[in-house]
């Protein structure tokens, strides 16, 4: 007989071991099986990218930005791809890494609240739960060893609480004020550290603004990856709103003074 | 009532219109008709007690098993159909070791009498590509009884499922003589050895033939040897005291 | 020239690995007092060389009695975490208590080891106060084996930090005045700056550690506050001070 509560089937089905006793990670599995598992392409690598994503607190809630390139290896492949995306009335999801990847999720999270919202219980998926829903999905993947190849920011303002958090392809979660994914954490995080550690009470959606921009041009100048049409979201009491993209005023007239650079000939 | 009852007592997952299981109901009674069985629950620990029917003089007494262990600290006597008994003991064995097994520690006897008891419903027709358990109620009732760190218990399941803490319990044939026998005589500060002369006194009662160390068995649990089966010199010494 | 095909990929073909782990720093510990013990880590979460975040709790109370510290690959920590309090969420339904500490290391164990061919990357420090109302420390490594101990420093700095608690708690080394034995067990002052000492330490030498210190102490039913009125920073967690008693302490730790 078999003493697990769990495989014994109808007319109960236990979706636990009471008794907490079973010993063996893989319980007997009984469902349809896959016939071509063994030939599944699991993603082994990223392949068309996109950078930095930045994000911080700020007086009224978070504000977030990510450029519009997606990138074939070294190709600047696709000129206007929006990153930052909208989930639901509170948060913003902001994406690195693999970008067919992000798509899938962004139509997994959008059937997500449309089920949240056809049961009309009353609730409404916050930032938190979103982003615990997403590193749930993500760890998942990473331990079926089939990741999906990103590194997300999730921003967002519920109840009069700002919410701003990471997960990666890894399943590794965190949350600061500050935060950047990819390039943008070595390059652009000290930048961001600086003008908001501390100040995520006093920030004005103006000061955050320059902040941000002024990150995105530094990434400009030195991510070989990035691109400078860049959008800016922002999460507060009022929802989310992603801005149309706007171009980044960059100078590079420095550049003929540079030896071995540009015109110069000797 | 008997044209309503024949239509209802076909399927065994079936309600009757008053709301009755009656195959489940017909399992009770399948009880009543098994050998008696006693436990008494003492500060010094359980006893249980059984009736052997030895029908033949050529049958070997000492094959009958009706009290057996679950673990070093649970014993169980049983009463009805005793061959359903053996695959609820045989889960409550397994149960408990695994609970050794994962938690370092012995189980409760609460834990494990509600372990047995979740098997105790599972039967009916089969759903879908999914096995059935069992076609049937267990028509077997049992008396758990078990050392924890509440102390001394007693427990008492029946086939519905259903399970309660007993003091003093008696089921079986004998069941409702014995269990007004255990009322009167049952009291709190009983000892153990109390307690063994009276499960052997309850039962010479409704038993038939006279009693004599073949045709009754006696168990305890203590908290210092845990479960024991008593032994024929053992048993004799206590029909003599009766 | 005709190129030829480079026959050494053909021959050997090469499988890029998805690697499913990585490291993210921190160090914990744990001291077991006669009736208190002390559970502490720093709240550092690092990647590489980068700070990912300067907050991320590596310390979890489980129950009154129970405290759990984990450290190595975040991710697969605190996933680790949640399916405890999961199991012991279940154990309190079925059972109606609480699971006791060495019903919680064993149930580690079993955790951890059912997990052997893919394993959480993480090492567990358990502590709390044991049934018989002594302070206890568990140590696990990330497939399960595990054993009770006075003392336990894991992670990045435990290197640094176990050969100081080798010394400081089990007086490794160190001569007793004559005529005199070392002490079995210290007392709470002594064993909460000792654990500051060893935080304060670990986050000069070492670049994964610092940030934040947060230290759970646990005493046992019935001890009075004995050494905790001294401290500063001191937040209750237990609502009841008739059992057992928990504290978390935080403190700062240097962020360069």
């Amino acid at each position: 007989m078999d003493h697990f509560p769990t495989n014994w089937g109808r007319p109960r089905n236990d979706a636990y071991d009471s008794y907490g006793t079973y010993p063996i990670p893989h319980r007997p599995y009984n469902g349809p099986k896959d016939a071509f598992g063994e030939g599944v392409q699991r993603t082994q690598q990223p392949i068309v990218t996109g950078t930095s994503v930045l994000a911080i607190k700020y007086k009224d809630g978070i504000m977030m930005a990510a450029d519009n390139l997606a990138s074939y290896g070294s190709l600047a492949r696709f000129k206007d791809v929006q990153r930052l995306t909208a989930v639901g009335e509170f948060t913003v999801i902001g994406a690195s890494g693999d970008m067919s990847d992000f798509q899938y999720i962004q139509s997994m999270l959008d059937d997500k609240m449309v089920e949240e919202f056809t049961s009309q219980d009353g609730h409404a998926l916050g930032p938190a739960e979103i982003h615990e829903y997403l590193s749930f999905i993500m760890y998942g993947r990473r331990t079926k060893m089939d990741p999906l190849w990103n590194s997300f920011l999730v921003g967002g303002f519920k109840e009069g609480q700002r919410f701003l958090a990471y997960v990666d392809l890894l399943g590794t979660t965190y949350s600061a004020s500050a935060m950047a994914t990819g390039y943008g954490a070595h390059i652009a995080l000290p930048l961001l550290r600086t003008a908001v550690e501390g100040k995520e009470n006093l920030l004005t959606e103006e000061q955050a603004q320059k902040i941000l921009e002024e990150c995105m041009k530094v990434l400009f100048y030195r991510d070989a990856r990035s691109l400078n049409k860049y959008q800016i979201a922002t999460i507060t009491a009022a929802g989310p709103s992603i801005s149309e993209s706007r171009e980044l005023a960059t100078s590079w007239s420095f550049a003929e003074g540079i030896r071995g650079y540009g015109a110069q000939t000797q | 009532m008997f044209l309503t009852r024949s239509e209802y007592d076909r399927g065994v997952n079936t309600f009757s219109p008053e709301g009755r299981l009656f195959q489940v109901e017909y399992a009770i009674e399948a009880i009543k008709l098994g050998s008696t069985t006693v436990g008494i629950r003492t500060p010094e620990g359980i006893v249980l007690a059984v009736e052997k029917r030895v029908q033949s003089p050529l049958l070997e007494s000492s094959s009958i098993e009706k009290i057996m262990e679950i673990d070093r600290h649970l014993g169980c006597a049983m009463s009805g159909l005793t061959a359903d008994a053996r695959t609820m003991i045989d889960h409550a064995r397994v149960t408990s070791q695994n609970h050794a097994f994962t938690y370092d520690e012995k189980i409760k006897v609460e834990s494990v009498t509600q372990a047995v008891c979740d098997l105790a419903l599972r039967f009916g027709e089969s759903v879908h590509e999914e096995e059935a358990m069992m076609s049937r109620p267990f028509g077997v009732a049992l008396l758990i009884a078990g050392i924890d760190e509440n102390g001394p218990q007693l427990f008492h399941t029946d086939p519905s499922g259903t399970f309660t803490r007993y003091d003093a319990k008696a089921i079986g044939s004998g069941s409702e003589a014995a269990q007004s026998e255990l009322q009167d005589k049952w009291h709190k500060q009983m000892s153990l050895r109390e307690a063994q002369i009276l499960t052997l006194r309850v039962l010479k009662q409704v038993m038939e033939e006279k009693l004599d160390h073949h045709n009754v068995q006696l168990a305890q649990v203590t908290p210092t040897k845990g479960f024991e089966i008593l032994d024929d010199t053992q048993l004799k010494e206590l029909v003599e005291a009766m | 020239m005709v190129a030829v095909p480079d026959m050494d990929s053909l021959v050997n073909p090469q499988q890029r690995q998805f690697n499913p782990y990585t490291e993210n720093g921190g160090t914990i510990l744990a001291i077991a007092g006669a009736d208190f013990t002390v559970i502490a880590g720093d709240t550092r979460q690092s990647e590489g060389y980068s700070i990912q975040t300067r907050y991320a709790p590596k310390v979890f109370r489980l129950t009154d009695k129970a405290v759990l510290a984990v450290n190595g690959f975040a991710a697969d920590g605190n996933m680790f975490v949640k399916k405890v309090k999961q199991r012991l969420e279940w154990y309190r339904h079925a059972h109606a208590k609480d699971m006791p500490l060495r019903a919680i290391a064993r149930l580690i164990q079993t955790m951890l080891y059912a997990r052997r061919f893919f394993p959480f990357y993480v090492y567990n420090i358990l502590g709390g106060i044991e049934d018989d109302g002594t302070g206890a420390v568990y140590s696990f490594d990330p497939v399960g084996s595990y054993e009770r101990e006075t003392c336990r420093a894991a992670g990045a700095a435990q290197s640094l930090v176990q050969p100081f608690l080798d010394n400081q708690i089990y007086f490794k080394n160190q001569l007793a005045a004559p005529g005199m034995s070392h002490p079995t067990h210290l007392p709470l002052p002594d064993v909460l700056s000792i654990v500051i000492d060893s935080f304060t330490s670990a986050t000069e030498r070492h670049i994964e550690v610092g940030d934040g210190l947060e230290m759970y102490v646990v005493l046992a039913k019935g001890r009075g506050l004995g050494g905790m009125e001294a401290i500063g920073g001191v937040q209750e967690l237990s609502e009841r001070t008739e059992g057992e008693r928990l504290f978390v302490v935080r403190r700062e730790l240097k962020k360069d």
